[in-house]
């Protein structure tokens, strides 16, 4: 029982002390002067794949991101269901097979409609 | 597995697809509510065919395919068939969305089915949320503010409620080890305890479930939602959900505590009494704060509050007197058809009215009877029925559910139902005095459609015979409770 | 000292209890929304440890979690629309300010 205790109190002391060193790491070549200490605003400015930055970090985003997110939140957690069938598949047989075709049906159904409806499309 | 057993709701489901698909490729949208009618006339038809076969369980014994379910299914399907019709008027205003309302109305007929039909925690609570996600669609289905504000409300309770039933859920899973309604039946029953402080994470379990359902059913003191939501709505949706919602949140009910908790006593008394007080808090509560309203729809919906309080004092005698009889079971049954048709003829003849005038206000309806003699006449007959007076329907349904709550015992509470049913009196027979003898606002005739008034003719036959002519429907309701105690 | 049952049942009722009081608290839609998918992943945390310790050799509570996973997501898409078509009416999702109908 205390042995378990013994693990997690030497996990806690490795996160500790590796946190503590990736700290002090530039800290200390700082101090060392092998790295120089020379900061324009060009330097100070983020970084993201090579384009510069327009405007705060705080923005609305767009509400078309929303409706993909809703499609896609959609479709991705019927999936959830595809997994246990596919595990059992010899088992559930011919019944499951078309239980599982009725559910992607209606799947795609909701798709051609958000389709139709032009939810997919960036207007 | 026998899947014809499962046609009604089968045919329901490509109905609502259908309806979606028409609607993408279909320019002429008056077909969509005649495709609509006809999937729930098609699924009726199935349902009647399955009427006295045996009991059967379906999909391992998830759903039941018995009378009380197939009652039910016919109730529901009634309901969505009226419903649709009545807001033919109304659909011509939603012009592009009108397959989507009727597709979600579909769903939510295929949800309230399943309610009834579910014998097991995960379908129930599968088929709670197919209802009351499509009926919260609905409610929000006109876009303007005081619509969309009553769908957030809606929404954000039932979303909260269903979270606590859950949690109820979850500890009666825990207890038990079970989900099936008999076998945790089997369970209860074969534990060792006798009082009620023996095992209170079951007792906590069966009290989050009343609390999830009574939000349904719209029981005080979870019923804040309820007059906002009937205001907010659009009409037919209101009508829909004041016997729709409510029907399937009393099918589940007795389906689980008479099946899961209905013995042993120690835990039956002690729901039943639950009951017996929220109905007592309900009835007078909805019918005290009807009484100032000025706005139609949320005068019948504090009425619908107290209505629930009506039938829950049937659901107090199930719970009180388990095993002595279905008189608790049939009375409640009884109780629901005949309100079914009421409240729909009420609200078919408010919408025929407010299409013309604009208005939901008591004070617009003054000089009614001059204007539109028909839909006076019917919403007369719907109110006087609601105070339950006879010849209407809503007299027999309080005198059997009434005769019930005394049969078993609970004098004092039926003492208090007919006192509030004098104070609801004085509410309704105010709209029918502001009819009869106010006077006329404008000397315009008020016309409905074809649909509409048949519509609120089928209503108001099915008041009066229910009225008159009881027994048909009882042996009905009876043979569907008896298959309550059929434990697959 | 090992971790049971009861451990876990005292993780979800806290989670429970959190996201109730959030849930009655907080003014804005969007934040009541978050608390109640609390509340719901508090429920899924019950489950799954009543399925374990309670009926080891079934799944019929993990089965029960899917399901409810798939509601709450259901649940949130409906939710969020709601949200939105408020506020397109509105310009807030505070619910005090939504109070077009009271008593």
């Amino acid at each position: 029982m205390a042995t378990d205790y013994i693990y997690i109190a030497l996990f806690l002391l490795a996160a500790i002390l590796f946190v503590v060193t990736t700290l002090l790491i530039p800290v200390t070549l700082r101090f060392l002067k092998i790295i120089p200490h020379n900061p324009t605003p060009v330097k100070g400015s983020p970084f993201e794949c090579g384009v510069e930055t327009i405007g705060k970090t705080w923005v609305q985003f767009n509400l078309r991101y929303y409706l993909y997110a809703l499609v896609f939140l959609i479709i991705d957690v019927l999936v959830v269901f595809l997994y246990p069938w596919a595990v059992n598949i010899r088992h559930l047989g011919l019944t499951g097979l078309i239980e599982m075709l009725i559910l992607l049906t209606i799947v795609t159904v909701g798709y051609i409609y958000a389709w139709k409806k032009g939810a997919l499309e960036w207007k | 597995m026998n899947l014809q057993l499962f046609i009604p709701e089968l045919t329901l489901a490509i109905f609502a697809i259908a309806v979606i698909l028409l609607d993408l490729f279909v320019q002429r949208k008056g077909v969509l509510a005649g495709v609509s009618v006809a999937g729930l006339v098609i699924s009726a038809g199935f349902t009647l065919t399955m009427w006295g076969s045996e009991p059967q369980t379906i999909f391992n014994n998830m759903l039941a395919v018995d009378s009380f379910a197939l009652f039910f299914k016919l109730l529901f399907t009634g309901i969505a068939i009226l419903v649709i019709l009545a807001s033919v008027d109304y659909a011509s205003k939603l012009t592009n969305l009108q397959g989507e309302y009727y597709a979600l109305v579909l769903l939510s007929v295929l949800g309230m089915m399943l309610m009834a039909a579910a014998t097991e925690l995960i379908s129930i609570y599968v088929a709670l949320g197919l209802t009351s996600l499509s009926l919260c669609a609905l409610v929000g289905f006109l876009k303007d503010s005081k619509s969309s504000e009553a769908a957030l409300k809606y929404f954000l309770l039932s979303a909260m409620v269903s979270a606590v039933l859950l949690f109820g859920m979850a500890l009666v899973f825990g207890v038990t080890g079970e989900t099936q309604l008999s076998k945790i039946a089997q369970v209860i029953q074969a534990m060792p305890l006798t009082n009620i402080t023996d095992n209170p994470a079951l007792v906590l379990g069966v009290v989050l479930l009343i609390v999830g359902f009574g939000f349904k059913i719209a029981a005080v003191p979870f019923h804040m939602w309820v007059p906002d939501v009937y205001e907010g709505a659009p009409t037919p949706i209101t009508a829909y959900l004041s016997v729709g919602s409510k029907a399937a949140g009393f099918a589940v009910i007795l389906r689980i505590f008479s099946s899961a908790f209905g013995l042993p006593e120690w835990l039956s008394l002690n729901w039943g009494m639950l009951f017996a007080v929220l109905a007592a808090i309900s009835m007078t509560l909805g019918n005290v704060v009807a009484l100032p309203q000025t706005n139609i729809k949320r005068m019948l919906g504090y009425s619908s509050i107290a209505q629930a309080g009506y039938l829950m004092v049937g659901l107090a005698t199930v719970g009180i007197l388990p095993t002595a009889d279905v008189l608790g079971q049939s009375a409640i049954l009884f109780f629901l058809a005949s309100y079914t048709v009421t409240n729909l003829g009420a609200f078919i003849a408010i919408i025929a009215i407010s299409n013309k005038t604009n208005s939901d206000l008591i004070q617009d309806f003054s000089g009614m009877i001059r204007r539109a003699p028909g839909l006076a006449l019917a919403l007369t007959l719907c109110l006087v029925s609601l105070i339950g007076m006879p010849p209407a329907a809503g007299f027999m349904a309080k005198f059997y559910i009434f005769s019930a709550g005394v049969h078993s015992g609970l004098l004092w509470l039926v003492i208090i139902a007919v006192l509030n049913s004098v104070i609801s009196a004085y509410y309704y027979l105010r709209v029918v005095k502001v009819m009869w003898f106010g006077e006329p606002t404008s000397t315009e005739k008020v016309f409905s459609s074809g649909a509409l008034r048949f519509s609120l003719f089928i209503t108001s036959i099915g008041v009066l015979l229910l009225g008159i002519l009881p027994g048909l429907v009882m042996k009905l309701t009876e043979a569907a409770s008896k298959m309550l105690a059929f434990l697959p | 000292m090992s971790v049971g049952l009861e451990h876990y049942l005292i993780l979800s009722a806290a989670l429970f209890s959190i996201g109730f009081y959030g849930a009655l608290a907080k003014k804005n839609a969007i934040i009541i929304l978050m608390c109640i998918e609390l509340m719901i992943n508090a429920v899924n945390i019950a489950m799954a440890a009543f399925s374990r310790y309670s009926v080891p050799v079934l799944l019929t509570g993990q089965v029960f979690i899917i399901f409810i996973i798939v509601v709450a997501a259901a649940e949130v898409a409906v939710g969020l629309a709601i949200i939105m078509n408020i506020y397109r009416s509105r310009e807030t999702t505070e619910t005090d300010k939504i109070d077009l109908m009271k008593w």
